[in-house]
């Protein structure tokens, strides 16, 4: 809502001189002030003028000669305007004033003749299109003043951001009241208490509908001159961003700003039967031009206006273009109408169409103002075109039911707000806003919401009436008296907050990316025709293509991460995610949402730190693979094949990610389910993301691991003798698994044996081809007694038969 | 004889100290303790003394010898010392250290952590629900009917008729209320979602919604709770503003604004020249809601209140761009 400084004082009994202060004071009322913009600063170089003479320039028939009188000056000016006249009052740039475009005055030459200066036109004066003349000034304007003056622009601007529930101050003297308020004053509205002398026999009106009309108002207009509105309303229009048309369109966007009553104006000549009938549109009537001259489509539900035969308007959002008023329009009929608000919203929701008028009736119309507002109209109309109304009009209201008056508790009031006030102060407050509130019995009061407050239906409506009133400011805060006791803990919460502290702490940063994505990354990531992932959620309406479902994966918003690091220089990118992924159901039921980790590693393992220590090194699997191991481990899962872990396993072709490559993968899986992968992502999925390094990614079911339980922390006793290191190596096919021989050793059943470490792979010279050396470092160490060289010595030999027995592999002893 | 042992002893003890390298040493030793040196050239005069005075020059003359010897090594040990402590090169202790490699968590995650940490020490327990969530909750449960002008509020993605993604944790209220009876006090912090994108909105962003239901909560109280909780988050006492705004599921509803944190209320680009900025929205429980969960509002009264988790990582970081936080440029992410 937009309005003026000068326009609000011209309601109030005290002016308010301040634009700070009206927009600090509005805003401490809920009324939020979003813009005080002073008006056109940039025309306070420009000065009104008197055309004296008007001769045709000698060299171009469009062009005329003027003499301009600008208080003491006699200028020659050469205009291009069809409208300049002798005895016009006019805006004038003298030279060296620089115009709202940029455009710098200057003593110049036209087609041979000087110009000492510019008669501007309203485009370039900035204030309107209006372009086809120059701006005509009243008739009476003093020559030599400031433009800005002359026409009442030295104003300012404030633009109120409204709440839906606050409709009454969706007009001038709505916000007139609530200022009035502030110094306990009531405005003063130009017309109040309007009522039709007669009925109106001149014309019909009939409500077919009226549950979506509670009520409707006509007046008629005969004898109207079409034309433009005087200044003092155009630039109140112009100031608010409304375009003025000609007075009649004028005066009804006016009267609406001014006392939130959104009027039409039909020309009263294209009325069938000269009448008007609020109905349903009937079985053929589908379509309806709108006043912008777009056809429209009908439904069954919308309310239209019709005249004895067809519509002629949709009803509260927007006219038609037949029946608009036209430069050919001599007799207007002029209507005020409240309508449902539902209805209002679902018609001009579902024809796209937003108007002033459906923004008001949407949110609620005072059906108690209609008539006042339509005085107040054919009051100005008969003022400004000298035309004559009729005395008498056609009011249909529907039955008004009379509202219970609401009891409003002042100690309820006091407890809700933690404040005391008392029924005679509650009562002062609320009537400075013209709700009336009379004392009841027990501390009561008895209130009559006035009909222009839509939103007051319930005692605390009104509790926030007066806290409102009171200020908030004024309420002075107090910490609430509650029941110590414990918040519950959500275990998967705190489970997802360990998992991330420990990804930052093995390098990785956290990312986060959007839950929503592109079906094109399936095809990307190679995902299966029966890939559970392309059964996505859809987005109805969304905002790009790029979006238009719900991510099935955190792995191509991961990698799209990745691409843009990589285009920024970065060396090294190790990124997560925790985030939920969306799975369909059934259409009435919610989706199921899990929660995934995942994590990409590119580029040196090492990251940008000191490479004097940190040569820089690729990342590989078992950077990914570490990872993973790591995260476990730091949340107490188990990945021990014997106790029921977690265990890694190489997927065959069926089960192996689409898009990870078919030598370096891994499966995570528990309880005989997969639970997870890591791997290398194929070089031609990362082609299709555009990235042009290796790429390394882990993916793994958190909901999964938030259901294992984590070994509980538990003290195991510390060793008291010291322990005895061999080192052993086997020459093994090089298709055998190296981690195979360490479980041999581990599952030997020697009591002796309590760990057993790879410390190297060797293939090469003095091995021969398709095999490989594996190096074991074996720790021998007994819980009774220091161990002797024999003993460790016998059970070593029997690893050694044991293993060479096992793996056939020749033994390289260290 | 006795004198001629103690000047010696005088005199060797005095010549070590300024004895400061290898071969002034063994000249000394040769000097001194040598087989021909000056003690072995008194002892050898011991022979020539009275027989009585013998056993006692001749244990003086030893001890003064191995007093010598004793001064020699010692002062052998402390040039050896030195001599390996200069010998050793001094290492260029400007290098860097050899530091492990950690990442980031995301500012959103650290800030939205950080408001839970608030609000939990304060009894407030944390709740999450689902991001996709049904029409019912997060807008009829909340007294927002279909056709109601605050809907435009909420630029909302629809999954179907029903189903929608959630545009504000504000769901949370209704799903806890129904299941649960009061006193309550819990925070819902999460991912919403509106139809927008530009330099100030992302089509997903976070929100952090709380609510406190009890006997006699009133709207001191939220304001009191409030005022704790920017102090804690923000670190400083800035002045705070409440200001009465409209939400369909709370009665009296107020906008919160905190003296600006980049001007402190002198006005500036960031809070468009007002000194405030707007932190959250809040208000007391509509008794419609209580209505729908069942709870009986005269009994029950309590406060909701919902933030903005970028808004406030914006403020508290400088951050002036709200997309940076979905890029996840490590530019970014590892400033925090």
């Amino acid at each position: 809502m937009k309005f003026t400084l000068n326009w609000l004082n011209t309601y109030l009994p005290t002016p308010v001189t301040d634009p700070s202060w009206l927009a600090d004071s509005l805003t401490m009322l809920g009324l939020e002030v979003e813009a005080v913009t002073e008006l056109y600063p940039e025309l306070a170089g420009l000065h009104t003028g008197l055309v004296t003479e008007v001769e045709p320039h000698p060299q171009a028939d469009l062009l005329s000669l003027c003499r301009v009188s600008v208080g003491e000056l006699d200028l020659r000016i050469v205009c291009g305007a069809p409208n300049v006249r002798a005895g016009l009052a006019v805006v004038v740039a003298l030279p060296g004033t620089t115009l709202p475009g940029g455009i710098k005055i200057k003593k110049t030459k036209v087609r041979g003749v000087h110009s000492e200066g510019m008669i501007c036109s309203e485009r370039e004066l900035g204030i309107s299109d209006e372009h086809t003349g120059i701006m005509e000034l009243a008739e009476d304007t003093p020559h030599g003043i400031a433009f800005r003056d002359a026409v009442g622009f030295d104003d300012t601007m404030i633009e109120v951001d409204l709440t839906p529930n606050r409709p009454d101050c969706a007009s001038v003297i709505g916000i007139a009241r609530e200022v009035a308020g502030l110094s306990r004053q009531h405005l003063v509205k130009p017309i109040a208490g309007a009522a039709f002398a007669r009925r109106s026999t001149s014309f019909s009106v009939r409500v077919e509908a009226d549950d979506l009309c509670p009520r409707y108002a006509a007046q008629l207009l005969t004898g109207i001159t079409i034309g433009p509105s005087p200044w003092w309303l155009r630039r109140y229009l112009l100031a608010v961003g409304m375009r003025p048309i000609n007075n009649v369109v004028d005066v009804t966007n006016y009267v609406m700003l001014e006392y939130g009553q959104p009027l039409h104006a039909f020309d009263f000549n294209t009325l069938t039967e000269k009448a008007i009938v609020v109905r349903t549109p009937g079985p053929d009537e589908k379509e309806f031009t709108t006043l912008d001259g777009v056809t429209r489509t009908l439904t069954d539900d919308m309310l239209m206006i019709c005249d004895g035969e067809k519509p002629v308007a949709v009803g509260g959002v927007m006219g038609g273009l037949d029946s608009e008023v036209s430069d050919a329009t001599v007799d207007v009929l002029l209507e005020a109408a409240c309508f449902n608000p539902v209805s209002i919203r679902r018609t001009a929701r579902s024809l796209s169409l937003s108007s002033e008028a459906a923004y008001r009736f949407e949110r609620g119309v005072d059906p108690g103002g209609t008539l006042d507002a339509l005085a107040r109209a054919t009051q100005l109309l008969v003022e400004l075109t000298g035309c004559t109304a009729e005395d008498g009009g056609i009011d249909v209201r529907a039955e008004e039911q009379p509202a219970n008056p609401i009891v409003v508790r002042a100690d309820r009031s006091s407890q809700l707000l933690g404040i005391t006030l008392s029924a005679t102060e509650i009562s002062e407050l609320l009537e400075a806003i013209e709700i009336p509130a009379t004392p009841a019995p027990n501390n009561t009061l008895s209130v009559s919401p006035p009909s222009f407050r839509v939103d007051l239906e319930r005692e605390v409506d009104l509790i926030e009436e007066i806290a409102r009133l009171v200020g908030f400011d004024n309420i002075v805060s107090t910490l609430p008296a509650v029941h110590l006791d414990f918040p519950t803990q959500d275990h998967s919460r705190i489970l997802r907050l360990e998992a991330a502290a420990i990804m930052t702490k093995a390098g990785f940063s956290e990312a986060i990316t959007y839950s929503f994505g592109a079906r094109r990354a399936d095809d990307w990531l190679r995902l299966g025709a029966d890939d559970p992932r392309r059964n996505h959620i859809r987005i109805l309406n969304p905002l790009t293509e790029d979006q238009d479902v719900m991510r099935t994966s955190l792995l191509p918003g991961l990698l799209e991460s990745i691409r843009r690091n990589f285009n920024f220089q970065q060396s090294s990118c190790k990124l997560f995610e925790i985030g939920d992924v969306f799975f369909p159901t059934e259409q009435t039921t919610l989706p199921t949402e899990t929660t995934h980790i995942a994590g990409l590693l590119a580029g040196n393992r090492y990251g940008a730190h000191a490479p004097l220590y940190f040569k820089a090194e690729p990342v590989d699997i078992f950077d990914a693979k570490g990872a993973v191991q790591a995260l476990l481990s730091q949340l107490r899962l188990s990945t021990d094949k014997d106790s029921d872990g977690i265990t890694f396993v190489v997927p065959d072709e069926q089960s192996r990610e689409p898009f990870a490559d078919q030598h370096y993968c891994l499966s995570l899986v528990y309880e005989n389910r997969a639970i997870g992968s890591l791997g290398k992502i194929s070089a031609d999925i990362l082609r299709s993301f555009d990235i042009k390094r290796e790429v390394y990614y882990f993916d793994l079911d958190f909901a999964s691991l938030t259901a294992m339980v984590g070994t509980p922390r538990s003290f195991q006793a510390l060793p008291v003798y010291p322990h005895v290191k061999r080192d052993l190596a086997l020459v093994v096919p090089t298709s055998t698994p190296a981690q195979d021989l360490v479980e041999t050793v581990m599952g030997s059943g020697e009591k002796l044996v309590k760990q057993c470490e790879l410390f190297d792979i060797y293939e090469g010279e003095h091995i021969q081809p398709g095999h490989k050396s594996v190096a074991m470092s074996i720790t021998y160490r007994s819980a009774t007694k220091t161990l002797t060289e024999k003993q460790v010595e016998k059970t070593h030999a029997k690893l050694i038969t044991l293993l060479s027995r096992t793996y056939g592999g020749a033994i390289r002893e260290a | 004889m006795e004198q001629d042992l103690a000047e010696l002893h005088d005199e060797a003890t005095a010549l070590l100290t300024t004895i400061t390298d290898a071969a002034e040493l063994e000249r000394f030793r040769i000097d001194f303790l040598g087989r021909n040196g000056r003690i072995s050239a008194i002892m050898r005069r011991l022979p020539l003394v009275s027989k009585e005075d013998k056993p006692r020059l001749g244990k003086l003359a030893n001890d003064t010898k191995r007093k010598v010897e004793q001064a020699y090594r010692s002062r052998q040990q402390e040039l050896a010392a030195a001599a390996e402590v200069s010998s050793q090169p001094s290492p260029d202790l400007s290098l860097p250290g050899r530091q492990p490699v950690f990442g980031s968590l995301h500012p959103i995650t650290r800030v939205m952590e950080e408001i839970c940490t608030v609000f939990s020490s304060m009894g407030f327990s944390i709740a999450e629900g689902p991001d996709i969530e049904y029409d019912h909750y997060n807008f009829a449960a909340l007294n927002i009917p279909e056709h109601h002008p605050a809907r435009d509020m909420h630029d909302t993605f629809y999954i179907n008729d029903s189903i929608l993604l959630r545009t504000h944790t504000s769901p949370m209220q209704a799903r806890i209320m129904e299941a649960r009876q009061p006193p309550l006090r819990v925070i819902a912090p999460g991912k919403v979602y509106r139809c927008d994108s530009d330099i100030t909105h992302t089509p997903m962003f976070h929100q952090v919604e709380g609510f406190l239901v009890d006997e006699r909560v009133s709207f001191a109280d939220l304001k009191g709770v409030l005022a704790l909780f920017t102090r804690q988050v923000f670190k400083k006492d800035l002045p705070l503003r409440f200001r009465p705004s409209f939400f369909p599921f709370t009665e009296p509803s107020a906008e919160v604004d905190i003296a600006c944190v980049i001007c402190e209320g002198a006005g500036c680009r960031v809070c468009k020249r007002t000194g405030w900025l707007e932190i959250l929205g809040s208000g007391m429980i509509d008794p419609e809601v209580f209505a729908m969960v069942g709870y009986d509002s005269e009994r029950y009264s309590g406060f909701a209140f919902g933030l903005g988790v970028e808004r406030i990582a914006m403020l508290k970081y400088g951050i002036d761009d709200i997309r940076l936080f979905y890029e996840n440029d490590l530019r970014f992410l590892n400033q925090f």
